[in-house]
């Protein structure tokens, strides 16, 4: 471990991956306090979901350092990652979907409590996403909206520390939308979250402080109002997602 | 109701219901019935499947239920057949050789698991290195023809085998051996067991890990569970039943030979599991029984080339039944009794 300890409960450090020629994450530092709900913004292939599968150990980095309370995780393997206590929901829905709903639930909660706290556990996810009417049936038989909700509950019955966000609300209609936005501002009360969102208007419904990704950089890191206002930001987007 | 029939099919980590129990009952009553109707010549051949099907067993859980398709099973089933073959003739006593034909292969299992799953090796690799080994082995044990090759008292005879190889005693009195019957009846009670065992297994918290890993690994371990570790643990249970297999397969034959860990029995356990449906565990014992009596009824009806025939089965099967038969009846069954609903609905 080099140069100054780490800080926030999340950091990293001149952080790389490359693919091939591509440079998908190229020198990110970025530093995320406790009890934070960031948001990270910026066009398709901008290395958004690069940085969170390095950060979550599914892909090892290149070259830089991650640091999670306090340890360095940068060569964990994803299973260590989760134990210190980040859970993550994809970009693509990732579950079991072959199994029930609520077996999709059970595995996530029986890994942080005992059988009984478990039970609990799924129960009270189940009741808090409302998701009592598809908890019967087999997740790969249900809407890409209710696989989110399946998931992001997944992600919560954990009780992660840190919970990373890749477009949850992809899929979902105005109203679900809403609710989702309402659930991490609720959630954000116990966990640091970090939501990465192309629709402007959830992101001004939740963020504080956004961080614009650009070519796997840092283009800006400020207040949501800032950056949107900024002209290099709407340049960055011109023509791919309005920047309301 | 539908899900009454989703053990026929692709069964999660649920507890059976109550079809499921009550076929288990019936299958049994009918299995250690049929003594009464059945000649020894019969009984012997229904044993020989028994026996093989736990070998199908130990391929389908590890495939079927982990996603990891072990080609060479074979390894296993042909180290616990020598190694109850050799301890048995140098020892007399059976018992001791009976468990180590289970927990030889089952450390042999262990082993390779920390190289291969610990290794990282990918899927496929895995597939392949299971084969080679077992044609290692195979190659191995053909070389064996010469005196020097001995274990104790026991001549390894290269590729003629070992003959002679005693029948099981019952442990608490060695002088009395089990006869043809004895062996049908311990085969069909172990192919129960073992069938309801690892069914029952996938209810517990361990096996619902391996469901999930099959379902998606990737999501396993973004949930905190090291997936090496529960794949590790299913490979090595899954030797220690080809072990089982292989042991009983020495016991019902009394005899070895190296034609068990070769090229043509590995793929016929794929042929078994294939045929009858890898998604659950009755399919591959069902397949087994289909294959081996359809392999003796053409070897009976002078049809040469039943190699080409199984083949052609194999072909037949992977194209018109991909899940198999039993999960394909499974499924129509259910599709007869209600409506829409798939399996795995309620609960
Ligand atoms: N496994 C991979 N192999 C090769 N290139 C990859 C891989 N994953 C991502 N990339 C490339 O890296 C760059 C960043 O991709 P990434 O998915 O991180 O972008 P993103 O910001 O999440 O975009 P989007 O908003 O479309 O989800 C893209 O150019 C992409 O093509
Ligand atoms: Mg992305």
């Amino acid at each position: 471990m080099t140069g100054a300890s780490p800080k926030g409960i999340l950091e990293t450090r001149d952080l790389r991956k490359v693919f091939g020629g591509v440079h998908a994450v190229d020198g990110v530092d970025f530093v995320l306090k406790e009890g934070e709900l960031r948001c990270l913004i910026g066009p398709n292939g901008a290395g958004k979901s690069t940085f969170f599968k390095l950060v979550t150990g599914q892909i090892q980095p290149s070259d830089g350092q991650i640091f999670f309370d306090g340890h360095e995780v940068s060569a964990h393997a994803s299973h260590e990652i989760a134990r210190l206590g980040v859970g993550i929901k994809n970009q693509k829905p990732d579950v079991f979907d072959g199994l029930s709903a609520r077996e999709n639930l059970w595995l996530a909660a029986q890994f942080a409590h005992d059988k009984a706290g478990a039970r609990r556990q799924v129960e009270e996810v189940i009741e808090r996403l409302q998701l009592g009417g598809f908890v019967h049936r087999l997740v790969g038989e249900l809407a890409h909206g209710q696989r989110q909700w399946v998931e992001i509950g997944m992600v919560m019955a954990r009780e992660p520390r840190l919970i990373l966000l890749d477009e949850p609300s992809a899929g979902m209609g105005q109203e679900e939308r809403v609710r989702t936005a309402e659930l991490l501002k609720e959630l954000n009360r116990t966990t640091t979250i970090v939501v990465v969102e192309h629709d402007m208007q959830f992101i001004k419904r939740i963020a504080d402080i956004v961080t614009v990704f650009h070519r796997g950089k840092v283009l800006r890191e400020a207040k949501v109002d800032v950056v949107l206002s900024d002209p290099e930001v709407r340049d960055v987007y011109l023509g791919r997602t309005e920047v309301a | 109701m539908q899900r009454l029939f989703s053990d026929f099919r692709r069964p999660s980590g649920q507890r059976p219901g109550a079809i499921w129990w009550s076929f288990i009952a019936v299958a049994t009553v009918v299995v250690f019935a049929l003594p009464q109707v059945l000649d020894l010549a019969q009984l012997l051949d229904l044993s020989v499947v028994f026996v093989l099907a736990l070998l199908a067993l130990s391929m389908s859980f590890l495939w079927g239920y982990v996603g990891i398709l072990s080609f060479g099973q074979t390894a296993f089933f042909g180290l616990g057949g020598y190694v109850y073959a050799v301890a048995a003739m140098n020892w007399g006593d059976t018992t001791l050789p009976f468990l180590l034909g289970i927990l030889v292969p089952l450390a042999f299992a262990a082993l390779l698991g920390v190289f291969m799953v610990y290794g990282k090796i990918s899927d496929i690799y895995f597939s392949v290195m299971t084969l080679v080994i077992t044609l290692i082995l195979n190659k191995a044990m053909r070389a064996t023809s010469g005196d020097q090759y001995v274990i104790g008292d026991v001549r390894l005879n290269g590729q003629n085998g070992i003959p002679g190889v005693p029948p099981l005693q019952v442990p608490w009195n060695p002088t009395v051996t089990l006869f043809i019957d004895h062996v049908y009846y311990l085969s069909a009670a172990l192919i129960v067991l073992v069938y309801v065992g690892l069914r029952l297994l996938l209810t517990t918290s361990f096996g619902r890990v391996l469901v999930g890993i099959r379902e998606n690994e990737r999501r396993i371990e973004l949930l905190g569970y090291d997936a090496r570790r529960y794949k590790f643990a299913a490979f090595a249970l899954s030797g220690g039943v080809a072990g089982l297999s292989g042991t009983m397969f020495a016991i019902w034959g009394n005899f070895v030979a190296p034609e068990m860990f070769g090229l043509g029995q590995a793929a016929e356990v794929i042929i078994w599991v294939i045929v009858g449906g890898k998604s659950t565990l009755i399919g591959p014992i069902v397949g087994t029984g289909i294959i081996q009596y359809l392999t003796s009824w053409l070897g009976t009806q002078g049809v040469g080339q039943v190699t080409l025939v199984l083949g052609v089965v194999l072909v037949v099967f992977v194209l018109l039944f991909k899940e198999g038969l039993v999960p394909t009846l499974g499924s129509l069954i259910a599709r007869l009794f209600g409506g829409r609903r798939k399996q795995g609905e309620a609960e």
